[in-house]
């Protein structure tokens, strides 16, 4: 166990074992007899003999106490144990096999939900007889089917991975896949459970104690003293308030440990939180003035920083690009290389871990103003987004809303933006534009009723709804079979042509998309721009070896061995000192580890971050 | 029905219905995935399946390996029919049989050490105790080209192409003969799909494994393969040597698709893109199911089923195709 997870336990851990120690010692405390009555100083307070004062027959409280807690805690702990284990079962082996398995297990554990608490343990009484074990009995079987209906839940979500396939196609057998594989990936929400059941199980019990179903007076519980305690309220309130407080505190503690657990059971670790309101409010230094004119869209020097255990990690560094009115660009890179998140601080859409920390994004609206994307307040953002500035995504499922028709989705960005009068053909004619067969049945439809390539043809129509100057597609094909991409780019083409001015950035990582579509193209790789200039240029002569390497690994023409790119992009808090690539590329030299590469201008309208890019063939 | 008998794995007439969920007492509407396909993988070939979503490449997958049974048709193993085996001459078996994921992040357990998973199919049909198999899992991740110390990590420790490298060593562990990989690069960026692909084409070579590889990029098929099988809802469209279908694709499906893939060298010289998307397999088309996105489609395609026949002149090479002699 690592000293984190050690260190997570100690305190719930340690609370719990006091609690329970002390309910363990209670024969060898020097306590007062629970049982013996001093009725002529019954509700007494307080005193030296009796810490917590006596209770309606004059019994000690502390006593009655550490003595309920005995009978409390081993009824609650061992019906909910016994509910865990006997209700994870059925609810694993329902899910795991379903059919007939299903219909005996999960479903006749269900029946039991229909019957009122009271009356099923009514019941089991009459049959057992009242005592703690029957308690004990019907407490596990009013609980077992609420574990049985997470563990069938979860099973039925996880025997549906690959990992559980994978397990099936080794060989194993269903034991081995069941305790094995399944048990401790459904575990976590399981351990919640358990913490609930044990908490409801010692409340439950004191009111079947109550009724002379569980423990019988004169025995102390923690329920029946709450009973007692209730008649004399008024008198003695102090009476009610120590068994509750045992109770809560016992519950919390034990809900800490519990929680605590599922924690160290996840091997990913705790999620890191976001950062608040106040850390996004932290200043920007102010623009430096613009280099050039501003074309359509001109990102300067941008720097987007995420907070990271040993400070602020740069993900994205010093990007800049422009971009003309009618001009499409590709930003092109792997995982991890920032192109992405380039595109969503154009929108103003970053997700709040990532803070711009420097640099400007100028963009010519409609209305011929320049304006700082970077500095806008959100309500001036939010009037260009959807109009000057658009957006597809990559997933056309999960962008549009599953439970709004499509003509009402594309009537609402219209009307977003002012639109009031003839929207209904308006939407009509958006569809058709798109490509959509039967425009007028799409706009009836829900988004589940059409195909994943007529959705992304929605969001197209969506985007281009309001005339947007700028058109930000971030892998808008990925999603999309090869057919159908080829169909969606030359969609978009056609739509470029047809709304004359528009500028389109093209966020992919497919190289050969590029070529289709891109009249520039931008690459990224691990949060900077390495290599950028006309389509055409730099794939018949990369002059950054990354391009080169990504051009060669590309799957095409007859080599008998495709050619790798050794290694894997590093992690943004571990970047290499001098050039991000140096660790993978074959021309590296000292100097490219030692000194990081500034982006220069290897040709007119083409730029690269490498030291030795008149070597690059 | 004259395949070659040194296949090591064979599926004949392989149909494979799934059924939407219907109500009590009615099963639903039954979608064939799968419809009559035959394929054959011979000892140390790689053969490629290929098609876009909902052809039915990773349903075939799965029966081969009979994860799914088939609802019609067998799946021959050596000429053993995997569906009258005995469950544990089965379990057995599939220490020969192994499976390598599309998802390099679900295809591992989050909670165990990729030591250990790697050591799993050898424990699991005696080929070591957990001892002996702990120390052997270090060879492995040589193998793949992954540090031996790592065996006690986690997979979220490791990124998506190191995870298919972990995921390629277990389906090693056992020392199979046949292995499915389904569509094992798609998931992966470009410069780390080269190295995956690689590295699949060197063990096939070292270690003479039979190779179902499932993509839906004709490009990647192209580097590995010996042998294209071309699927569409759930039939074979064209079958063939991986050389001559890439040379002269015959079935208008197979042109349809490779013309668009996008490709760095044929910049903006694909033909117009192919009409229309795969219908729902819930309603395939009658005859021919491509017909409907089909240039060459005639009143007849309509009415038959094309059955899957050598192509004239070419011997290994055979399409299911009304018009195979007639299209230009």
């Amino acid at each position: 166990m690592r000293r984190s997870s050690i260190r997570a336990l100690a305190v719930p851990g340690v609370l719990v074992l006091l609690v329970v120690l002390v309910a363990l010692a209670a024969p060898i405390l020097p306590l007062a007899d629970p049982v013996r009555q001093d009725v002529a100083n019954r509700l007494s307070g307080p005193s030296a003999g009796h810490w917590l004062g006596q209770d309606e027959y004059g019994r000690d409280v502390l006593s009655r106490i550490i003595w309920g807690a005995r009978v409390s805690l081993t009824v609650a702990a061992v019906a909910a144990a016994l509910a865990a284990i006997v209700g994870t079962l059925l609810g694993i082996l329902g899910g795991y096999f379903r059919g007939l398995v299903e219909l005996v297990t999960v479903r006749v554990a269900e029946i039991v939900l229909c019957f009122p608490p009271l009356l099923l343990a009514l019941l089991v009484v009459t049959l057992l007889g009242p005592g703690a074990g029957t308690l004990v009995f019907s407490l596990a079987i009013l609980f077992a089917p609420g574990f049985a209906r997470v563990a069938y839940a979860e099973t039925l979500s996880a025997r549906a991975l690959d990992y559980v396939t994978a397990q099936q196609a080794l060989g194993a057998r269903t034991r081995r896949i069941l305790f094995l594989t399944l048990l401790p990936n459904i575990a976590p929400p399981l351990i919640v459970q358990f913490s609930l059941t044990v908490a409801a199980a010692m409340v439950l019990e004191s009111g079947l104690s109550f009724l002379g179903l569980g423990v019988v007076p004169p025995s102390p519980s923690w329920g029946l003293m709450i009973r007692g305690a209730r008649a004399s309220m008024e008198q003695a309130p102090l009476l009610l308030f120590w068994p509750c407080l045992a109770l809560t505190g016992t519950v919390l503690v034990l809900n800490l440990l519990c929680d605590r657990l599922r924690d160290v059971l996840d091997p990913r670790g705790k999620a890191a939180g976001r950062p608040g309101f106040l850390g996004r409010l932290i200043a920007l230094p102010p623009a430096p003035a613009p280099r050039q004119a501003p074309g359509l869209l001109t990102v300067d020097g941008l720097t987007l920083s995420v907070p990271g255990p040993k400070g602020p990690i740069e993900v994205v560094r010093d990007v800049g690009f422009t971009l003309a009115p009618g001009e499409t660009l590709a930003i092109v890179g792997e995982s991890g290389s920032g192109k992405t998140l380039t595109g969503l601080t154009v929108m103003g859409l970053l997700p709040a871990a990532v803070k711009p920390v420097a640099g400007s994004i100028l963009f010519t609206g409609r209305d011929g103003r320049v304006r700082d994307l970077l500095r806008l307040p959100e309500p001036e953002m939010r009037s260009l987004r959807g109009r000057d500035l658009a957006m597809i995504f990559q997933d056309p499922s999960s962008s549009l809303n599953p439970l709004l028709r499509i003509g009402s989705q594309l009537a609402e960005t219209l009307r977003a933006h002012g639109v009031r009068n003839g929207v209904r053909d308006r939407v009509i004619g958006l569809l058709r534009q798109v490509g959509l067969p039967d425009p007028e049945r799409a706009a009836d439809a829900y988004p589940h009723e059409i195909s994943g390539g007529q959705r992304q043809r929605v969001m197209i129509a969506a985007a281009i709804a309001n005339g947007p100057r700028l058109l930000l597609a971030d892998e808008p094909t990925t999603a999309l079979d090869v057919t159908v991409q080829a169909q969606i780019l030359a969609l978009l083409a056609d739509l470029k042509r047809a709304e004359g001015g528009m500028g389109m950035a093209f966020v992919t990582h497919n190289l050969a998309v590029v070529g289709e579509i891109a009249d520039r193209v931008l690459v990224m790789y691990a949060g900077e721009v390495v290599e950028e200039g006309p389509v055409a240029d730099v794939f018949a002569a990369p002059r950054h070896p990354y391009t080169a390497a990504l051009i060669a690994s590309m799957p095409e023409g007859d080599a008998e061995r495709l050619t790798a790119i050794p290694g894997a992009v590093p992690q943004p808090w571990a970047m290499p000192a001098g050039c991000r690539f140096a660790p993978r590329c074959t021309l590296a030299a000292e100097a490219c580890r030692a000194t990081a590469p500034a982006l220069t201008e290897v040709a007119p309208g083409r730029s690269s971050r490498c030291l030795r890019w008149k070597e690059v063939a | 029905m004259n395949a070659p008998q040194d296949a090591l794995v064979r599926g004949e007439g392989i149909t494979r219905a799934f059924h939407r969920r219907g109500g009590l007492f009615s099963r639903g509407t039954p979608m064939l995935a799968l419809r009559g396909v035959d394929i054959a993988v011979k000892r140390g070939e790689a053969v490629g399946v290929v098609g876009e979503s909902g052809c039915g490449k990773s349903t075939l997958g799965r029966v081969m390996l009979r994860l799914l049974p088939p609802t019609d048709g067998r799946v021959l193993f050596e000429g053993e029919d995997l569906a009258t085996l005995p469950a544990a001459r089965l379990r057995a078996l599939r220490r020969r049989m192994q499976l390598v994921f599309q998802d390099p992040y679900g295809s591992l357990d989050p909670r165990r050490t990729v030591g250990a998973q790697i050591a799993d199919g050898m424990v699991i049909h005696g080929l070591a105790t957990g001892a002996e198999a702990a120390e052997r899992v270090p060879a492995l991740l040589r193998q793949v080209g992954l540090d031996p110390d790592h065996a006690k990590r986690l997979p979220h420790e490791f990124s998506g192409g190191q995870r298919q490298r972990i995921a390629v060593a277990r389906a090693l562990s056992t020392q199979p003969d046949f292995i499915v990989a389904d569509e094992p690069v798609s998931a992966l960026d470009v410069s780390i799909q080269a190295q995956v692909v690689n590295l699949l084409a060197d063990l096939r070579a070292e270690l003479g494994l039979a190779l179902m590889f499932i993509s839906h990029d004709l490009h990647v098929v192209r580097h590995l393969c010996d042998r294209v099988v071309v699927m569409y809802l759930g039939r074979v469209m064209e079958e063939g040597s991986a050389a001559e279908i890439f040379r002269a694709p015959a079935h208008p499906y197979t042109r349809a698709l490779l013309a668009a893939t996008p490709s760095l060298r044929h910049r903006g010289a694909a033909a117009a893109p192919l009409a229309g998307e795969v219908p729902s397999i819930a309603r395939p088309p009658s005859g021919c199911v491509f017909r409907t996105r089909c240039a060459f489609a005639q009143p007849r395609c309509a009415e038959a089923v094309p059955t899957l026949e050598s192509l004239p002149g070419a011997g290994a090479r055979r399409i299911a195709c009304h018009r195979a002699a007639e299209l230009p």
